[in-house]
């Protein structure tokens, strides 16, 4: 029982350790306030599902490349490579499967498990010929506009077809109507989640809390504190006795897991995988502004930079035009580099911090500048 | 077709791919060697290239001079971006990478609202000049007038007989001479001595008298102007669209990174002859897709032999042997 309560306190502990912004009473009352607004949202506030759903699918993403870049910092600019690999398991698997078990539990795991097993073959390349940063993250690139072009010029229904699903070219996965919602369950008692109703809005925003507060508590523990310690300089990690190689490539694995599942949960979102919209310049240059404009170096800005910037580009192209919203978010990148290369949110949380310690003294001052 | 066409097929795909591949990535490859920056935006500024190009030549300027004022137009705006954004991140290589793609973006955005979808697009030099091969002719060089002498009633050309366009002959020559002028410049003026010691040692450079700030805005506005003069170039045979530079920048980001930034025109050279290989062969025997697949698979492995590029290597061998 005293084991127990020790291990509880233990987690709460890695919760709030320093490799995450936000400690202290006020941080986490604004964090349940915030849960609370997101919850009543779509009844109390009307907030669209149809619209948010897609928000808060960045979030994973985000998650993803903050892990990535921001704590190892391992920058890949085809982290949607995952995404998209993630996306088309859990399309190919829902079409052929869902006869058969009337649940989609398989896809979503393969979805998550193959973009994880293919990171690990790649990452086992390219760390382990310890190539340099610059050259991991244009290849990651290539390689993601390259499975663009594969499946660009898949449109043959007679080769390119797997079980009932045929990979369509520039059209997408096909029979579209097919690919199934998420849905859990046995047999009979199964429950599905619509891709534009409030019913995946609750689920997944679930989903994302539970692996925020997973991230935040591996990130705190000593593996954390590994990543950053590869960060800041490899090779004194490396003397101190860790193999900085499968340091690197276990990080690159957890990352390509994360872009997996938010692969596979857009693709049951919108019943729909397009080659351009996931492996695409476009689908990979968005993660790395929301990571770098929202703060690469801390999971919490990440995720909300994915939030708000979708937010605010789903705004200006239904006000505007998608160029014009397109421009908006290359120029708040390139500014927000310029002004604050740390990222808007970790800036502002910089400042709150200080704003509220000053009160309780300097010290976790002095801890936030290490974050 | 006989052995003899066959072989000049061949080759005349290898050079064609060894001039796209230098063409393409002769200004990033400057830029990387030289400051160690990927410059994520070189598509852009070939695409500015070859707007200018379009623009000069709507107005009546022969290809030519066209194509000088690509160079210059792309060299400005490479220069202007560096002054403004770009030398605040010399000392942050991956961050350098995200802001000259969010360059890249806003760029060709706004070609893309002020200009349209697509351009009118250029005549190809020496369209009419082609070389004919095999068969009962050998080996010739017609204008137009004998390559409709030499065509059947129905347009045909007579069996075995090949017909190579002579403009990828003269990208290929062009790019030999942007090379060797490249390695002159850096070699024998005093803009080059001063550019390599910046790039050997940017503090002792620095230290003895040299404007390291003006070397690299320099080095950069070179690069972008190369960059602009092989937007020119392939905007003569290439429709031209905002999103222009796409088509070259994948291929030019895999022959700088296997090149190495250490030596940077013998690593270009000897990165674009061996993809071009590579992809030449592939291409051959499969399809044009698995010629890039196998490009980018042996990148990966030249990679995986030589973590620095080829004239990383090259350089560590030489100095073992010493």
């Amino acid at each position: 029982m005293k084991e127990q309560r020790g291990m509880a306190l233990r987690l709460f502990g890695l919760l709030n350790g320093p490799q995450t912004m936000g400690r202290g009473y006020f941080f986490w009352i604004g964090f349940l306030i915030i849960i609370t607004v997101a919850y009543v949202a779509p009844t109390h506030l009307g907030i669209k599902p149809y619209k948010v759903n897609e928000f808060l699918v960045s979030g994973f993403l985000a998650a993803s490349l903050s892990l990535l870049w921001g704590y190892c910092g391992i920058l890949s600019l085809g982290q949607a490579a995952f995404f998209g690999i993630g996306g088309y398991t859990f399309g190919i698997l829902g079409i052929n499967m869902w006869d058969d078990n009337g649940n989609t539990h398989i896809a979503l795991l393969s979805g998550v498990a193959l973009p994880t097993l293919f990171a690990a073959f790649i990452g086992s390349i390219m760390f382990f010929a310890r190539l340099k940063g610059v050259y991991i993250a244009i290849l990651m690139l290539v390689l993601s506009l390259l499975f663009e072009t594969f499946m660009l010029q898949t449109a043959d229904p007679e080769v390119y077809s797997i079980g009932k699903a045929l990979l369509g070219g520039s059209n997408g996965l096909r029979p579209a109507s097919d690919i199934p919602n998420l849905s859990f369950g046995w047999g009979e008692a199964v429950a599905e989640f619509n891709g534009r109703r409030i019913g995946f809005y609750y689920f997944v925003l679930t989903l994302l809390i539970v692996v925020y507060l997973s991230l935040r508590i591996l990130l705190n523990s000593s593996f954390g504190y590994l990543l950053v310690a590869v960060r800041e300089d490899p090779d004194r990690t490396e003397t101190f006795g860790y193999d900085v190689r499968l340091i690197q490539l276990g990080v690159f694995c957890i990352a390509a897991a994360l872009a997996g599942l938010a692969g596979s949960l857009d693709t049951a979102r919108i019943n729909r995988v397009d080659p351009e919209l996931v492996f695409g310049v476009s689908a990979n240059i968005m993660v790395v502004i929301w990571v770098s404009v929202g703060g690469r170096k801390d999971l919490t800005a990440a995720i909300l930079g994915a939030i708000s910037l979708e937010w605010l580009f789903l705004w200006l192209t239904t006000t505007g035009s998608p160029e014009y919203a397109t421009i908006v978010m290359g120029a708040i990148l390139v500014f927000v580099m310029l002004i604050a290369p740390e990222g808007i949110f970790i800036f502002v949380g910089q400042w709150l911090g200080k704003l509220f310690s000053s009160k309780v003294g300097r010290q976790s001052e002095d801890q936030d500048t290490n974050v | 077709m006989d052995i003899f066409t066959e072989l000049f097929g061949f080759v005349f795909q290898y050079i064609d791919a060894v001039a796209f591949l230098i063409l393409a990535a002769a200004g990033l490859s400057i830029i990387f060697g030289m400051m160690g920056v990927i410059n994520m935006a070189h598509g852009e500024l070939m695409m500015i290239g070859a707007y200018v190009t379009a623009f000069s030549m709507y107005a009546g300027i022969p290809a030519p001079i066209a194509i000088i004022l690509a160079g210059a137009g792309a060299g400005v705006a490479g220069m202007i971006l560096e002054r403004l954004i770009i030398r605040h991140f010399y000392k942050q290589l991956l961050s350098s990478l995200v802001v000259t793609w969010g360059i890249s973006m806003v760029v060709s955005q706004l070609f893309l609202i002020t200009f349209g979808p697509t351009m009118e697009s250029l005549p190809t030099p020496f369209s009419d000049i082609k070389i004919l091969i095999g068969g009962d002719i050998g080996f010739s060089i017609v204008g137009a007038e004998g390559f409709v002498g030499i065509q059947d009633s129905s347009g045909r050309l007579p069996k075995g007989v090949e017909s190579f366009g002579i403009y990828r002959v003269v990208m290929f020559v062009i790019s030999i001479l942007l090379i060797i002028g490249l390695w002159g410049l850096l070699r024998f003026t005093e803009f080059g001595t001063r550019a390599r010691a910046t790039m050997d040692n940017p503090t002792m450079a620095n230290a003895l008298g040299i404007s390291t700030p003006r070397i690299y805005a320099f080095t950069f506005g070179l690069g972008s102007a190369l960059a602009g003069i092989s937007g020119g170039l392939f905007a003569l045979s290439a429709s031209i669209t905002p999103f222009f530079g796409a088509a070259f920048t994948d291929k030019a980001f895999i022959t700088v990174v296997v090149g190495g930034g250490t030596s940077v025109i013998s690593g270009l050279v000897a990165s674009a002859m061996a993809l071009g290989a590579v992809q030449t062969i592939f291409t051959n025997v499969f399809s044009v897709y698995i010629g890039f697949v196998g490009m980018i698979g042996a990148a990966f492995l030249i990679l995986l032999l030589m973590p620095t590029g080829i004239s990383g290597y090259l350089a560590i061998r030489k100095s073992r042997s010493k």
